[in-house]
Formats: C-alpha cells, sequence, structure tokens
C-alpha cells in the first residue's frame, strides 16, 4: 500500500522553544531575511510556533501552536494554480515545484493557515553561512514559491536506505527536522496508512483536532489538546 | 436630398487626422514620459524581485491586483454597451459606440498586463497558455487564472474585431481623401474596400452576430475575474454574489471612463456638434441607474456578511466598516452611491460639469471598491495570528499611474490616425427612412418579392 | 476589364436605375451598386443578404465547443496530476474554458467567413470610383459586352434621373 505522510503534533507537550523552527532553517536552506524585511512581513518560516494568550496579566495563559503546511488532501492552494506547480503526490504530499512556479501567489490566498512563503528577494546567505546550505535540498530563486515539503529528502533518504538493506520501511526511520529537534517529543511523523504507526494511533486520539476543520481541507496534521470534555481519557 | 451635403461631415471627423496641433506632440510627449517611467518603474520590480512592492505575507495581492480588476471592469463600458445599443437599434448610439469601443479595447490590453506584473517571475507568464511544451505538462485547466487567460483571450479578440471591422469603410473613405505616403496606408488598411452591396450586407451580418457573441463574453469575462477571488475560502471572497456583483460594478466603472472620455474628445476635438447633450443625457441616466444596482449590491452582500456573523467574516467585515480601512471604504460609499445620487437626477446636472463630477467619482470609488475587495480580506484570514496589513510602495503607484498615463496615450494616438466617431454610421443617421415611414419595416421582404 | 456606370447622389434615383437594368434584362448578380453607406432602408441593398452567416457562426461555435472539450479532457488525461481533490477532468472548470472557446470559435468563424464572402482583403480593382467616399452612389455592370449590348444598359441608367455616366475601357 501506498504511504500516506501525516503528522501529529501534541500541543499539552509543546513548550514553546522553537527549535523545530531552527531545525527547519537549517535543513531546508530557508534564507533568513534580517529585522527590517520581517517586520515588512517577508520573513519565510515553513514552521512557526503561534502564541495565543488567554486571560489579562498577571493571571495570563500563553498557548503554543506550531503551524506548518497541514498537507490537506482536499488542498484549496494546489487547484488555484494555473501551472500544476502545486500539485497532490501519490503519497498524500503536497507537492511544490519551483521551477514549474511563476509566481501568482495565488496558492498563498488560497490556503487558509498561510503556511505558504514567497521569495521576494534572491536569497542571500552571509559567509560562512553559505558552507551550511543542505546539499540535498535545493535553494529557491526569488519569485518562486515554497513551503513545508514534509522534509521531503528524508522521506527519499529513509525508503532508498530501508531498500539498501533489504528491510521494510519501518515506523520512525523517516523523522522530518522539527520531529527530531523537538526535545519534548511533540512532534510525531509517521505514515497515516500504516495503522500500528505512532503517528496513525495518536491521529485516532480523543485529544486530536484538525486546524480550521469546518473548512474541510482534510488537513493531514493533527493537532493534540486536552480539552474540558475529554480530560478524563487523557 | 443630395447625399453629397454630408461632406462637413466627412471634413469635420476626418480633421484631426489631417491636421496636428501642437498640443498632440506636446500631450504624447507628457503622456510617453509618464509611461516609460511606469515601464523604468517595473523593471526596476523584476531586477530586484517582488520585494520592492508593498505585497507581503499574508497579503500577497495589492496594487497590481487592484488595478488588474480595476482595468478589466473599465473595459466593460465599450463593447458591451455598444453592442446592447446595436442591438435595440438605438439611434443615439452611432457617434458613441467606436469612443466607447476603444476604451474597452485599449483598457483590456493594460488590464491584462497586470496579472504578468504581478507575477514572480513574469518571463514565464506564457507557461498559463496552452500549448504543447516540451515537458508535455499543459495548464491546470482548473485555475481561475487559466480561466482568465481564457476570458480575456476571448474577449480581447472579440471586442479588436468589433472594434476594426466597422473601421474598414472609413479606412476606405480616409484613402480616397489622401494623398500620397497617407494614402498608401490608409489604402492597406481599406483592404480594398468598395462599398458594394454585398460587402455591406456581409459587414452589417457579421456585425450583428458579434453584437449577439459579445454579451455573454463580456459577462463571462469580469464573472471570471471575480472568480479569482470568490473560489478562494478567504473571507468575504467565498461569495456566490460575487459574479453579478463584479459585473455591474464593471459597467459602472465603464461608463463612467466612457463619459470622462467623450468630455475631453468633444473638448480636444471640438466635437460639439457630434457628441451632443443628449449622448451625455442618456449616458448620465445608466449611470444613475448603475448607481442604484451598485448600492443594492453592497447591501445585500454586507447585509448577508453582518447578519451571518460568522467570526472569520467579521474581522475582515469590521476592518472595513469600522477599523483601518473605514475611512476608504466610506469615501466609496459616497463616490458610488451618494455623489451620483444627489448630482444625476437633475437633466442640468447629467449634461453639464455634474456627469464629470460623477464619473470622476465613480472612477475613484470604484477603484476603492477592488482595493477595499482584496486587501482588507487579506489582511483578516482565519488565523488571527497571521493577520497583517498592506502598505503600497512607489513602484505600484509609479506603475499604476503609468497605466492611465498608457490610457490617455493610447487613446490620444488612435484619435489622431482613425477617426473616432464613425463616419458612415454617422451618415447612415443622416438618411432619410423612406421604407421606415411609408412602409412598416415587416413589409420590405414583400417589397422585394414584388420587383421584377 | 471594362465597365458602364452612373453616379447618383439620390438613394431614390439609384433604385430607380437599379430598377430599369432589371427591366434591360440584367441579372441581379451582375448590377454592381457601390456606396459609402449600407441605406438599409432601401430595397437594392436588400440584395444578396448573408442570413447564412448565423449558421457559419453556429458552426463555428459547436468547431470551438467540440476544441475545448477536446484540449481540457485530453489534457488532463495525458498527465494526470491531482490538485485539490478534485477529478483529473473537473467538469466545472472545465465548462468555463468550453465556454470561451465556443464563443471565440463563433467569432472567429464570423470574421473569416466576412472576410471570404466578402472578397477582403483585396488589391483595390478598377471598377471604383473615389467620389464614392464623397457620398456619391454607384451603379453599375461590369463587362457590358460591346457598344449595341450596352446601349440599353446606359440608357436605363439615363432615365432613372440626373446622374453622370461614366466609363471604364
Amino acid at each position: 500500500m501506498a504511504h500516506r505522510w501525516g503528522m501529529v503534533v501534541d500541543l499539552d507537550r509543546c513548550t514553546g522553544c522553537e527549535a523545530c523552527v531552527t531545525a527547519c532553517h537549517a535543513e531546508n536552506n530557508i534564507p533568513t531575511v534580517g529585522p527590517q524585511e520581517a517586520a515588512n512581513g517577508r520573513a519565510m518560516h515553513w514552521m512557526r510556533v503561534e502564541r495565543y494568550w488567554e486571560g489579562e496579566y498577571p493571571d495570563a495563559k500563553v498557548k503554543f501552536r506550531p503551524v506548518l503546511c497541514q498537507q490537506c488532501d482536499n488542498a484549496p492552494c494546489e487547484a488555484v494554480c494555473p501551472t500544476y506547480a502545486a500539485h497532490q503526490t501519490d503519497e498524500g504530499l503536497n507537492a511544490q515545484v519551483y521551477n514549474r512556479c511563476i509566481g501568482t501567489r495565488y496558492c498563498a490566498n488560497a490556503c487558509s493557515y498561510n503556511v505558504r512563503f514567497f521569495n521576494f528577494f534572491n536569497p542571500q546567505w552571509e559567509k560562512p553561512l553559505h558552507l551550511q546550505l543542505n546539499p540535498d535540498v535545493s535553494v529557491r530563486e526569488v519569485g518562486v514559491m515554497e513551503k513545508c515539503t514534509f522534509c521531503v529528502q528524508r522521506i527519499k533518504t529513509g525508503k532508498r536506505t530501508a531498500a539498501t538493506e533489504n528491510r521494510e520501511l519501518k515506523d520512525g526511520d523517516i523523522q522530518p527536522a522539527c520531529a527530531q529537534a523537538c526535545p519534548s517529543g511533540a512532534i510525531i511523523f509517521g505514515d497515516l496508512n500504516d495503522h500500528e504507526s505512532r503517528a496513525a494511533r495518536l491521529a485516532h486520539s480523543p485529544r486530536g483536532t484538525k486546524l480550521l476543520e469546518d473548512l474541510g481541507a482534510e488537513p493531514k496534521v493533527t493537532y493534540l489538546q486536552r480539552q474540558p470534555w475529554n480530560e478524563s481519557d487523557a | 436630398m443630395s447625399r453629397t451635403r454630408n461632406n462637413p461631415l466627412a471634413d469635420d471627423l476626418l480633421r484631426p487626422l489631417f491636421n496636428t496641433g501642437v498640443w498632440f506632440y506636446l500631450a504624447v510627449a507628457a503622456l510617453g514620459t509618464v509611461v516609460l517611467t511606469g515601464l523604468t518603474a517595473w523593471a526596476y520590480q523584476m531586477w530586484h524581485g517582488m520585494g520592492v512592492a508593498g505585497v507581503n505575507w499574508p497579503v500577497f495581492w495589492g496594487f497590481h491586483e487592484t488595478n488588474f480588476v480595476f482595468w478589466i471592469g473599465i473595459s466593460h463600458a465599450g463593447t458591451l454597451i455598444s453592442a446592447i445599443l446595436r442591438l435595440v437599434n438605438a439611434r443615439w448610439r452611432r457617434p458613441v459606440t467606436r469612443c466607447a469601443e476603444v476604451i474597452t479595447v485599449f483598457a483590456l490590453m493594460i488590464g491584462a498586463i497586470f496579472p504578468i506584473i504581478h507575477l514572480g517571475k513574469p518571463w514565464l507568464f506564457y507557461w498559463v497558455a496552452p500549448y504543447p511544451s516540451q515537458g508535455s505538462i499543459w495548464p491546470n485547466f482548473r485555475s481561475p487564472l487559466v480561466w482568465d487567460f481564457f476570458a480575456i483571450n476571448t474577449y480581447l479578440t472579440g471586442s479588436l474585431l468589433f472594434l476594426m471591422l466597422p473601421m474598414i469603410p472609413d479606412f476606405a473613405l480616409v484613402r480616397d481623401r489622401a494623398v500620397g505616403l497617407r494614402k498608401r496606408i490608409y489604402g492597406l488598411l481599406a483592404m480594398g474596400w468598395q462599398g458594394t452591396t454585398q460587402q455591406w450586407n456581409r459587414l452589417e451580418a457579421a456585425m450583428q452576430i458579434m453584437a449577439i457573441a459579445i454579451i455573454p463574453v463580456a459577462v463571462s469575462v469580469h464573472t471570471i475575474v471575480s472568480f479569482d477571488f470568490s473560489m478562494a475560502q478567504v473571507p468575504m471572497w467565498h461569495s456566490t454574489i460575487f459574479g453579478p456583483y463584479f459585473v455591474a460594478g464593471a459597467i459602472f466603472s465603464g461608463i463612467a471612463a466612457l463619459i470622462l472620455a467623450m468630455t475631453v474628445l468633444r473638448r480636444m476635438l471640438r466635437l460639439h456638434d457630434y457628441l451632443q447633450d443628449i449622448h451625455f443625457d442618456n449616458l448620465a441616466k445608466l449611470l444613475l441607474l448603475m448607481a442604484l444596482l451598485w448600492g443594492y449590491f453592497v447591501t445585500a452582500e454586507r447585509i448577508t456578511v453582518w447578519y451571518g456573523n460568522e467570526p472569520h467574516e467579521m474581522a475582515a467585515f469590521w476592518s472595513t466598516q469600522r477599523g483601518l480601512y473605514s475611512p476608504l471604504f466610506w469615501t466609496m460609499v459616497c463616490c458610488n452611491f451618494v455623489l451620483p445620487l444627489a448630482l444625476l437626477p437633475f437633466r442640468r446636472m447629467r449634461i453639464g460639469f455634474g456627469a464629470v463630477v460623477a464619473a470622476s467619482g465613480v472612477v475613484v470609488g470604484m477603484w476603492l471598491e477592488r482595493f477595499l475587495i482584496i486587501v482588507p480580506s487579506l489582511s483578516n484570514k482565519q488565523l488571527p495570528y497571521t493577520w497583517g496589513g498592506y502598505t503600497p510602495q512607489p513602484v505600484e503607484v509609479i506603475v499604476m499611474a503609468s497605466t492611465f498615463a498608457a490610457m490617455a496615450l493610447l487613446y490620444t494616438l488612435f484619435a489622431k490616425v482613425v477617426p473616432i466617431i464613425s463616419i458612415w454610421e454617422m451618415r447612415v443617421g443622416n438618411q432619410p427612412h423612406p421604407a421606415a415611414t411609408a412602409a412598416p419595416e415587416h413589409e420590405l421582404p414583400e417589397l422585394s418579392k414584388a420587383r421584377p | 476589364m471594362t465597365a458602364i456606370y452612373a453616379l447618383y447622389d439620390d438613394p431614390e434615383v439609384v433604385q430607380r436605375a437599379v430598377d430599369g437594368l432589371r427591366t434591360a434584362g440584367v441579372p441581379d448578380g451582375r448590377i454592381v451598386v457601390m456606396s459609402s453607406e449600407p441605406f438599409e432602408d432601401f430595397e437594392f441593398s436588400h440584395r444578396d443578404k448573408a442570413d447564412w452567416l448565423f449558421t457559419v457562426a453556429v458552426a463555428g461555435g459547436v468547431v470551438g465547443l467540440a476544441a475545448g472539450y477536446w484540449l481540457t479532457r485530453l489534457t488532463q488525461l495525458s498527465w494526470p496530476l491531482r490538485t485539490s481533490g478534485m477529478p483529473i477532468v473537473a467538469p466545472w472548470p472545465n465548462l468555463i474554458v468550453i465556454f470561451e472557446m465556443t464563443m471565440l470559435g463563433a467569432i472567429l468563424a464570423t470574421v473569416v467567413t466576412l472576410f471570404i464572402s466578402a472578397r477582403l482583403p483585396r488589391r483595390l480593382p478598377r471598377f471604383y470610383d473615389p467620389e464614392i467616399s464623397d457620398g456619391y452612389i454607384l451603379v453599375g455592370v461590369a463587362n457590358p459586352g460591346a457598344d449595341a449590348d450596352s446601349r440599353p444598359l446606359t440608357q436605363a441608367l439615363t432615365d432613372a434621373g440626373p446622374g453622370r455616366i461614366k466609363r471604364i475601357e
């Protein structure tokens, strides 16, 4: 059976440390744009940690929510692309083909999660940072969209390694950079078609919800969060 | 009555072609400079990347897309109105049709450039067109941007032909009057037109069919432009009313542009005998009607959102009603509704300065409408963490200003080389109508049978 | 090419001249009328109406529709890429493309037929008179034959009313 990659993010474990954000930047050659351009809304964080405050100081409660591309089954970003740069792969990944992209930015508008990013300028790395670029990931040029790939390069490597070692791919072989870097283990990645995988089991947890589920995009990322009505189940 | 008495008509209407005033060179130089500045700004944007524009995360569309919708909207005056007036055989249409159709063609050309200007890689714009490529990949027909390509392509082709077919007899007229190089050029343009009965019949029949075909195309074009927005699940975009709302708004802004263009033409080319009070009166009435229709659509759109009270939509809604964008919103309401309703019920205003004021207001108001549809919604999408804003940058403003200059420049050049009022259609308007008065229209076929 | 024609400035006279030529035995197809406006209110302008142009337009529309259907369907099947969970051949979006191509087909068929049937573009034929542009209406017959044959034609053109008879030899 074909793989169907998915992710579970346990909000009850998330500490908001942003290690996932840093790991993602390093793994995927995501340029940093500097404070000025970041203030202009040009920062690119395939993975971001959203912070929400509840209540007033000093009784404020902070909630963290790591948000990345939800790899939707019915992704609104895909159909609006005139050149098929955005489309669904056989393994359920929401692919972005950089050299098919002509930069209409329509996908970014159609995405309700705002997890697509545009290269407003040619990316630059100050020396010696250019030496730490990941050779497995292409560097995007000005004028194209980019987004979380579920570390597709690691998925490929994982499958290739399993094939050379002449064995089945097993749960946990593949870990995206964010999941690997998360100190509290809040991010679990796996094959949703493999019902024994941790991710598939956790995706059915009573604590699980999907982000903006009512929009019907069928995201493949599940958020776990203790709710007042299922406190006993957790 | 003598047919040849109509010669003053040709003399009047051909005067701009044969005589060139200093103002013409001045206008072309001034407008050309602005257009060149705009092209430079675009080149600057291409060189550095979209980052020099104000668009950002999450407001990925800004001025360029506003101008796209605005100019495509302006293009809905000409061909649509002239096709409708042709089909109902409104006699007063004759001096208006061509100067209206020219607006359509040029506004469409300008509008169609904006989707290219806004691209991250504008040099790859042709990837939206269906052609057998080496990669054997075709455009995605599920994308509204591809629908845009097809719709604008059909509309531009249709409007261009609709404008140019009736120009052939006028080119023949210039050919017969001019000498030297000009005669050769207009001779080529006239394509050997003789004015035989057969040619006239074919031309009239073709124009009739074009008029019928172009109306649904025009309606579809702005519906599809509205689909660029309403297909996406963005607050206040995902609405079934957008198709008719955009079409009505497009015709509204188009009529306003037509009134402004005719005012300038009448003054600059001294066409007071042709563009008469009745034309301004009728067009201003139409503008008033469209203002009412616009008010109806905006009310229907707003009250549905307000009453439905969906949290996602309310953020975008309140940002236009009370928040950051509310000054623009209420300016728009004044320009598009209050101003026309205050001025245009009075005939003295419709044929005078009032129509110009109202039309200018509507052009501004409709531009604001397009901006208010695009930017506040993108600023307030579903996740509050991603809310943002938009500040236009100089490059966007310069490109926008240059398109207004481009419109004026193209119009000036066109009026220089083509009679801006169709001479042969004016002659038809001047002829006596013996059949129409003596014998009713439906008896004509019998009449021809009775002849030997 | 030779021709005999008259220039009139009154369409009523033109009507009489056309009728006169018919009485003189000239078939309708050979009577040439050239004018700088269509004169729809006169019978002479109703000869050779092109009502069939509508049929051509519809046929062009059908061709456009078929082309649109073929283009959308085959290209989507040639490399089936999934987007947004929509079917590979998605009927609703395709309908829009098919509609636009239908209308484009109708418009292009109309214009192409117009050019072919009105024999445009061509070099301006010798049988023409620039005075038409001044508002005169030309009535004449091309290749009228020998002098003896053309005499009744000249007579018919003269009898119709005030005008100027001209010849192209």
